[in-house]
């Protein structure tokens, strides 16, 4: 291919910047989406020493309802019926209290019946682990407060945007020559460039999915406002309404009752933890289900109007109860088959009937949430009365959408897909290290051209800086795994927040104290070391030793082997160094 | 974008006057694709409202454009021509929907 020379140089050092910029963000957000692939597991495999919630037969869930109803009116406004797969036939009813004016809602609280019949309420307490890496990928590996995070996310995601179009090309014209040829040796620079153009290459439709839904997600908000300023006509006071829930459950001052999302079923272990916004942001809908990452997921159910109009009349002349959660089921079967609901999650709002809506998965298409699809269903005659995220059901217009968010969740396929994603996500984080290491590499080649024996402050700066970023960033989740079986609960999140932030502050520390030469060697011990620890930390902290489960294999497995890649890495590193150090 | 550049024989492109070029496609060109949104908007007949199929795909579209035009934007051949050619587009862009939206209501 032909570009012209100087369109290709711009282009290449716009590439280079932007890169640098963008690139130690993106690994954060890369290493830790690829783990939040199975969330939902890791959620379950977190909590695993807490008690599991009680299951109710559907024939006693009216009776408990109502129990709970009159003992606690105010559960009424939000609970959710959690549908474990492993029991058929029954049901986890938990709910959650409304906090107006602080972040989304309280902890939920398990309800069940015990054999007298008498009412038992548990706080539920989950690990916040897996939940923390999934806000740590959402937020580019950022602490802040969730609106500034997702401005900065946004910025990233341009930049990256700008950085697959500018390598596109920039290389581009050289590429098919040197494609396949990796040269891995003396030439650390000539490596670099192989390895970062074959893996950039080969997963750059996956980049350009990624890139154009992290803009979405990043700035749905503001586009949604200017939209509704630009082109609002009557409704434009129903986004307004549902806005604010995403930027952290502040400013909800015009919504009555803030968002009190369906937390009782966010930890109920059926339900899609990974669902879940992140972390402050909770509260996913004042009135929908959990929703998709960032909300955007199901935009329709901000105010899921139209169940709560539609009986709006009907309950002001005659108050009625929704049907139970078995007919609901059944007329769901009937409906939509092949649709298994994981969750009915209910909502009320003042002056207004109540509205319902199913997450649930269908094998056999894509889902526009990370682990589920939804329905917005008729309480009150089971009804499907929203088809637009419903799997199988949607229109053509919804379905092109929904392929989207299935293509940066992999949501479609299964299990099998979920692993590729695996594979897909480290190997982007491994692209944006190997794109500041050749950046490294070209600046060393150039300084030692121009006759400098020590490199510059510049280049030693970022060569700690991506050293300490990187490996703290695997440090510090493995860290987090690693001490999970010994937290109580499996880690609260701030404990668990904390010791991530502890140990990637000190990994970064590290690598400055130790200085560019030597930092890479010994982090990628520690990394490595703390890495292949997970598994040994699950097994010994555990007491029941289930350590058979598949969650706990694959976990161990996957951990050793990124374990052992740190370590082999290591160990080549001080093997080159000790033979430089001989040979000279 | 590109046609523009090469009209007389240019100057060869380069990275260094990035900074006009870049604010022009942040700025001009995000001000831009809000005007192409209100226009696609009023054509397809959007009510803006986040649960619909047209809000959502003006969304993609917003995401889309911005993305691309921050990408073209170092093929201007200076600051001042991008944000000239922006701004000429802004104006045709903005007047377009203004007018539309004159004529629907």
């Amino acid at each position: 291919m032909k570009i012209r020379g100087d369109i290709v140089r711009t282009y290449r050092d716009v590439h280079s910047w932007v890169g640098i910029i963008a690139g130690l963000f993106l690994f954060v957000a890369f290493y830790a989406g690829a783990i939040t692939m199975f969330e939902q597991p890791l959620q379950e495999w977190a909590s695993a020493a807490n008690p599991p919630p009680v299951s109710t037969p559907f024939e006693r869930l009216p009776a408990l309802m109502e129990k709970l109803f009159a003992a606690h009116p105010e559960a009424a406004r939000n609970y959710s019926i959690t549908l474990p797969a492993a029991t058929p036939g029954q049901g986890q009813l938990s709910w959650s209290i409304a906090k107006p004016g602080a972040h989304g809602h309280g902890p939920a609280t398990q309800v069940s019946l015990n054999d007298q019949g008498d009412l038992v309420m548990v706080q539920d307490q989950p690990s916040g682990a897996a939940r923390f890496v999934d806000v740590l990928h959402q937020q580019v590996g950022l602490p802040f407060p969730h609106t500034l995070s997702m401005l900065l996310m946004g910025t990233v995601a341009l930049l990256y945007a700008v950085a697959l179009v500018s390598g596109v090309i920039a290389f581009l014209p050289g590429l098919a020559k040197n494609l396949f040829a990796v040269s891995i040796g003396r030439n650390s620079k000539k490596m670099w460039l192989d390895m970062h153009n074959l893996l950039g290459v080969f997963s750059l439709p996956f980049h350009l999915i990624m890139a154009l839904t992290s803009v979405v997600f990043a700035f749905h908000e503001p586009i949604f406002a200017t939209q509704q300023w630009l082109l609002g006509g009557s409704s434009a006071h129903q986004h307004m309404q549902g806005g604010p829930r995403h930027g952290g459950g502040h400013g909800r001052g015009g919504v009555a009752h803030g968002g009190h999302g369906p937390a009782g079923t966010e930890h109920g272990g059926q339900l899609p933890v990974a669902v879940q916004p992140a972390g402050e942001h909770q509260g996913p809908s004042d009135h929908g289900p959990v929703t998709g990452h960032d909300g955007v997921g199901l935009p329709q159910h901000e105010g899921s109007p139209d169940p709560a109009q539609g009986n709006d009349q009907k309950n002001a002349a005659a108050p009625r109860t929704p049907l139970p959660p078995q007919q609901i089921v059944a007329a769901l079967a009937a409906q939509a088959p092949g649709f298994v609901p994981d969750s009915l999650t209910y909502t009320q709002r003042p002056g207004a009937g109540v509205a319902l809506n199913v997450a649930g998965h269908d094998p056999r298409y894509s889902m526009r949430g990370p682990v589920s699809g939804f329905a917005g269903v008729d309480p009150y005659t089971g009804k499907i009365i929203s088809a637009d995220y419903l799997p199988g059901h949607q229109g053509t217009g919804f379905s092109i959408i929904t392929t989207f968010f299935a293509l940066h969740f992999g949501s479609f396929g299964g299990v099998a897909v979920r692993w590729g994603y695996v594979v897909l996500g480290l190997g982007g984080a491994f692209l944006f290290y190997t794109g500041n290491r050749l950046w490294i590499a070209s600046r060393q080649k150039q300084e030692r051209k121009t006759g400098l024996v020590e490199e510059t402050r510049g280049t030693r700066f970022l060569a700690c800086l991506t050293s300490g970023c990187t490996l703290g960033c695997v440090a510090g989740i493995s860290a987090i795994f690693c001490a999970v079986p010994f937290l109580p609960h499996g880690g609260t999140y701030p404990v668990v927040m904390g010791l991530y932030y502890a140990v990637f502050c000190l990994f970064v520390a590290a690598a400055f104290l130790l200085g560019s030469q030597r930092c890479d060697r010994i982090l990628l011990v520690g990394a490595g070391v703390l890495t292949a620890l997970v598994p040994v930390a699950a097994s010994v902290g555990r007491q029941q030793g289930d350590w058979l489960s598949p969650v706990n294999q694959a976990v161990g497995l996957t951990s050793v082997l990124v374990g052992v890649f740190l370590l082999v890495c290591a160990f080549r590193k001080i093997r080159v160094s000790s033979q430089r150090r001989l040979s000279a | 974008m590109n046609t523009q550049a090469s009209f007389s024989k240019p100057e060869p492109l380069s990275s260094r006057n990035w900074f006009p070029k870049v604010s022009a496609a942040v700025v001009a060109g995000g001000l831009l694709t809000f005007g192409i949104m209100g226009v696609v908007g009023l054509l397809c007949h959007s009510d803006a409202s986040p649960r619909t199929l047209s809000a959502q795909f003006l969304l993609w579209l917003v995401a889309l454009v911005w993305c691309v035009l921050l990408s073209v934007c170092f093929l201007f051949r200076s600051g001042r021509q991008a944000w000239a050619v922006l701004a000429v587009a802004n104006v045709l862009v903005w007047g377009l929907f203004f007018a539309i939206r004159g004529l629907v209501s």
